[in-house]
């Protein structure tokens, strides 16, 4: 407890809720202010739901309902104001096939389609009913895309990732079926070429059905065969590698990894294959140890038609091999042939021992895929992440999964995934195991905030980060780990402007900070720890969460920390809020930290050499400087020699109010504006206003080229209207893609 | 009376103005890169250098791009009809001599449908300053020839190209009687516009300032020569004109040393196409201002209005004995 003590909060927040029992229902439905503008989702357009895309090509994706009828409008519906009453009626029909969903609704997108159709239909005008119809019928029949409807809700995460596993074991299994198929054939075409040689291939009967009824008559097919049986048969298959085929061709056409192809999968009737979803680890390893030996086998025969087709098997070198054939010998590729496994966990409902058994099977490095579902992130008495629970608040099964090095990792909310669904495509493909973490937002501690939004507030407030690490993506962390896909990536929390009617009825913005703790008040087992006060109550102690949480040391009793809230009736009130929230908050921060500083962000480990390096530059330059005195003062010269001044190219022209000094004080690879050429114009303040910040004479300068990236500073030379940004060269040698911003910041440089 | 102390007490709560405090609450909704932003921040600059209190500040627009500025000043502002900002302006100046008056147009406002009273503006001289944002196009309307666009320009309105040669707006205002103040500046050169505006300011009469301003978004390429070949520019220095830093100096070496008395040479200047020139053209401080000549008996603004009362009420006042006849505030 650093800083603010209990003994000294609590009771502050007796003394404020006293104040304010007398509305106290309606108090405890506090949100985070940043909710307002969604208080109805069914009313935006946004990502969910989702159509399920089904195609067995292994190309689907999940595709958007919205982008489903963009797509669509671009499509069937003419340009300009003709086509205005064509879009409304599809938007309309998005809109109803959005609420459907919402209210419990499951079904195809076709069906779902078909009853929003119904609806406008009834909703329309009788003289307008027979364009609408006509409309309706056009937009039917170019709509291709079709596949099960979801919404954001506490079933997404699952169904998502079987999805995904579907659409990656339907290309394999085409893949595997047109490998499989074609071997068959060609075994079973040795099998009949040699038939066709023996006596009984050309014995009357056959011959006779051969050439069929029509000329039987002309020919003597007993003496035909006398003679075909008269010639040699000594390129007849032995009887050893007849039986070898047969036996390949046995094992191959009865496989059970996938369902039956033209060819290969003829098993007995009421042989089913083997299934490859599981709802626990133990059951999945079994699968697979137990399958080891048919796997073998099944590789064997694979092998060994390949080498019989080419009629390359030698008995005497390759039977030894087979015979010591075993599942050590198995490689990635033979792996890779079948199917991966996949087990779904929920955090509460699977039993806690899988946590354990989930990183044994990743860290065994056989191909499973493992989902685990987190529906609340906090724990039941205190508002930081519970150590007991798997799911753990930040990240903390994904984080010990990071340690087994050689699994695919991606964590991220329900809200994320459409987003990020190449991810977990990327994840179903790695042939290594793969460990998925998902954050669903059906809290049922939480009421009146849909999963969606709540699951979105978990990784803007830091408190589900999302993050991937990817082992085949290269050699290095730098290249595996990536956590590019959080909101505001270099900041503590993300901030974002809250626009709000102040007490003169005026619109207002305030930049605010969406913090763990804003995510923790939405849960209703902390309501013991936080106080709305409305305005008349608001005290100049005041400080927002945020700002105290940035103070060193925090040690301030006097302050106040608050977040901005909305009640139900979207009045704006300040919530003051406990230690706990406070050092719940700060833990967060603090593994937040961690996980930017091995995202390669502000990374302390290259700071340190940065400084060192720069020291010694530094060193350097003294040295340097020195000697040039000395020389002067040899030399008597007067002058000291101009900085060179390229003639009239402009740019080269240093800043007229820091004059020459300044432009010797500025280090050689360090960024700069010529502020006083500035125009004002916005351009580099809006990529990023803590780097670029106006002057007393409103007028751009460089306050921290450490605010942002050095992408930003590029792009901000780039687009400068009278090209007086000089982006140096990069700060943070960890950033992507360097070596072509060097190149495009050479011009301004 | 009191009045003095009273004026002690608003001195003791007299402020430093910052630029922002010339800022309204209203972000600029010009296009990001637009050259307006360089001219307001330089007309902020000279607020606060010169210490213009808001509530004695008015600005007066038409219609079009620059005509927004006066939304984002926080002073007094007039927006007004299609080229009709300067008889408003005028009225304000007429009615009320004491407030700093300054009038934002374009070359479309100006120089077509406010033709007329550009030209009687410039005749009755009164003392305001006037910005000419000369983007040569209507940008508000979304790229419409205007009457300074160059010849063959596509636009709107044109889409076989602009059959005339543009009209200059330096050289018509040079040729109207009583022309007192005549500049131009460009918005890419932020210390010379900075300059001359705080020039224009300190006339008394009507200054007009020509600034060539770039449009992103309809003319984005239109001054991008004059952007980065100084040469292009010809600076026009004087004793009595601009005064340039070093650095300008070094960048812009294109330099003319104009008198801004000499008319003539100033109407040849101004007919310059194969170069810009940027500085002040002309000035003359001679030529009487319409609201002197016209100044009426009856007081007008609230200094005058005060000491009028003030010598009426003196004349039924009591002083006490040790402060005999005070002479009223002014």
């Amino acid at each position: 407890m650093d800083g603010i003590s209990l003994e000294l909060t609590s009771p502050r927040l007796i003394e404020l809720d006293s104040e304010d029992s007398g509305e106290s229902s309606r108090l405890r439905q506090q949100q985070p202010a940043l909710f307002a503008s969604y208080s109805d989702l069914r009313r935006l357009r946004y990502d969910y739901p989702l159509v399920l895309v089904e195609d067995d090509g292994g190309s689907a994706r999940v595709q958007s309902l919205t982008d489903v009828v963009n797509a669509l409008v671009r499509q069937v519906v003419p340009a300009g104001t003709q086509g205005k009453a064509f879009r409304w009626q599809l938007l309309y029909l998005e809109q109803t096939v959005r609420e459907l969903v919402a209210a419990g609704t499951e079904g195809r997108l076709s069906r779902l389609w078909r009853k929003a159709e119904a609806e406008l239909i009834k909703a329309a005008d009788k003289a307008d009913r027979e364009a609408l119809v006509k409309n309706l019928d056009l937009a039917r029949e170019t709509l291709e895309t079709d596949g099960e409807v979801i919404d954001c809700d506490d079933k997404t995460p699952a169904r998502f990732l079987v999805h995904a596993w579907n659409t990656i074991q339907a290309g394999k299994a085409k893949a595997f079926r047109k490998r499989i198929d074609g071997l068959i054939l060609k075994l079973s075409d040795i099998l009949k070429s040699d038939f066709t040689k023996s006596d009984k291939a050309r014995s009357p009967e056959i011959l006779k059905s051969a050439v069929g009824d029509t000329f039987d008559t002309d020919f003597d097919f007993d003496a035909m065969s006398r003679v075909l049986v008269e010639g040699s048969h000594a390129d007849m298959l032995s009887p050893e590698r007849r039986r070898r085929i047969e036996a390949v061709l046995m094992v191959l056409q009865s496989q059970r990894f996938y369902g039956p192809g033209r060819a290969s999968g003829r098993w007995v009737e009421d042989v089913e294959p083997y299934t490859f979803v599981f709802d626990n680890c133990a059951d999945a390893m079994d699968a697979f140890r137990d399958r080891l030996p048919q796997m073998v086998d099944f590789i064997e025969a694979v092998s060994i038609a390949e080498l019989e087709i080419e009629n390359k098997y030698r008995p005497e070198l390759h039977d030894p091999f087979f015979q010591r054939l075993d599942e050590s010998e198995l490689t990635a590729d033979d792996l890779a042939l079948f199917p991966s496994y996949l087990v779904c966990l929920r955090d509460g409902e699977s039993d806690a021992v899988e946590t354990v058994r989930a990183l044994e099977a990743i860290a065994s490095g056989f191909p499973v895929k493992v989902l685990i579902q987190t529906d609340d992130i906090l724990g039941d008495s205190s508002p930081e992440p519970p150590r007991a629970s798997f799911a753990g608040g930040s990240a903390r099964l994904a984080a010990m999964a990071l340690g087994v090095n050689n699994a695919y990792v991606f964590q991220t909310a329900s809200a994320s995934l459409f987003r990020l669904q190449e991810r977990v495509l990327k994840g179903m493909l790695y042939e290594g195991p793969a460990l998925f973490s998902v954050y669903s937002g059906a809290t049922k501690t939480v009421s009146g905030i849909s999963p969606y939004l709540l699951s979105a507030a978990a990784t803007e407030s830091r408190t589900f980060p999302s993050f991937t690490y990817d082992p085949a993506a290269g050699p290095d962390w730098a290249s595996r780990f990536d956590i590019r896909d959080n909101p505001q990536v270099e900041s503590t929390w993300a901030s974002h402007v809250l626009t709000y009617e102040d007490e003169a009825l005026q619109r207002s913005s305030e930049a605010v900070a969406f913090t763990h703790i804003d995510f923790a008040i939405c849960d209703s087992r902390f309501e013991k720890h936080w106080v709305p006060t409305s305005r008349s109550k608001w005290m100049d102690t005041m400080i927002s969460a945020s700002d105290l949480l940035a103070r060193e040391g925090n040690g301030a009793a006097s302050v106040v920390p608050y977040v901005w809230t909305i009640d139900g009736d979207g009045c704006l009130r300040r919530t003051v809020v406990d230690d706990r929230l406070l050092n719940s908050a700060r833990r967060c921060a603090e593994t937040w930290r961690s996980l930017q500083e091995l995202g390669g962000i502000d990374n302390s480990h290259a700071r340190c050499q940065l400084e060192a390096a720069r020291a010694e530059w530094e060193q350097e330059r003294q040295r340097l400087s020195g000697a040039a005195e000395v020389a002067e003062a040899v030399a008597a010269a007067p002058a000291i020699a101009e900085s060179p001044v390229a003639a009239p190219a402009e740019e080269t022209a240093p800043a007229p109010d820091s004059g020459v000094d300044a432009a010797e004080a500025r280090a050689p690879d360090e960024p700069y504006i010529e502020t006083a050429r500035c125009t004002t114009c916005n351009e580099c303040t809006q990529i990023n206003n803590k780097m670029f910040v106006y002057n007393e004479n409103k007028q751009a300068y460089i306050a921290d080229p450490d605010a942002g990236s050095y992408r930003q500073i590029v792009e901000a030379a780039e687009s400068c209207q009278v090209s007086i940004i000089h982006p140096g060269k990069p700060r943070n040698p960890d950033e992507p893609n360097l070596a072509e911003l060097i190149e495009r910041a050479e011009p301004f440089n | 009376m009191h009045a003095p102390r009273t004026e002690c007490l608003l001195n003791l709560i007299d402020q430093e103005y910052a630029i922002r405090d010339y800022q309204s609450d209203i972000p600029p909704r010009w296009c990001t890169g637009c050259g307006d932003n360089a001219i307001l921040t330089a007309i902020q600059r000279l607020c606060r250098d010169e210490q213009l209190p808001p509530e004695k500040t008015v600005f007066v627009s038409g219609i079009g791009c620059s005509s927004r500025l006066p939304h984002y000043m926080n002073a007094y502002g007039f927006h007004g009809l299609h080229g009709r900002a300067f008889p408003v302006a005028e009225g304000i100046k007429m009615r009320r001599p004491d407030l700093h008056v300054f009038v934002t147009t374009g070359d479309g406002d100006c120089c077509s449908i406010g033709a007329a009273h550009w030209i009687h503006a410039i005749r009755y001289n009164m003392d305001m300053t006037v910005l000419m944002h000369d983007n040569q196009i209507y940008g508000l309307t979304k790229m419409q020839a205007s009457p300074t666009s160059p010849r063959g320009l596509r636009s709107n309105t044109t889409p076989r190209g602009a059959y005339l040669e543009p009209l200059n707006p330096l050289t018509v205002t040079l040729g109207v009687p009583n022309v007192s103040f005549v500049a131009q500046a460009a918005d890419w050169i932020p210390e010379t516009l900075f300059d001359i505006v705080s020039q224009a300011y300190r006339h008394k009469g009507f200054s007009f300032v020509r600034v060539l301003q770039r449009c992103p978004e309809f003319m984005p390429h239109r001054f991008d020569a004059f952007v980065q070949d100084p040469s292009l520019t010809r600076l026009l220095v004087h004793q009595k004109g601009l005064t340039l830093t070093p650095d300008t100096s070094r960048t812009y070496r294109n330099q003319e040393i104009h008198d801004p008395g000499d008319l003539n040479r100033a109407r040849e200047i101004a007919s310059l196409t194969e170069e810009v020139p940027v500085g002040i053209l002309y000035r003359n401080s001679e030529v009487p201002c319409y609201e002197d000549l016209r100044e009426g008996e009856r007081p007008n603004t609230p200094g005058l209005i005060r000491t009028v009362l003030d010598e009426e009420f003196d004349k039924f006042t009591i002083w006490p004995e040790d402060q005999p006849d005070q002479p009223a505030a002014s």
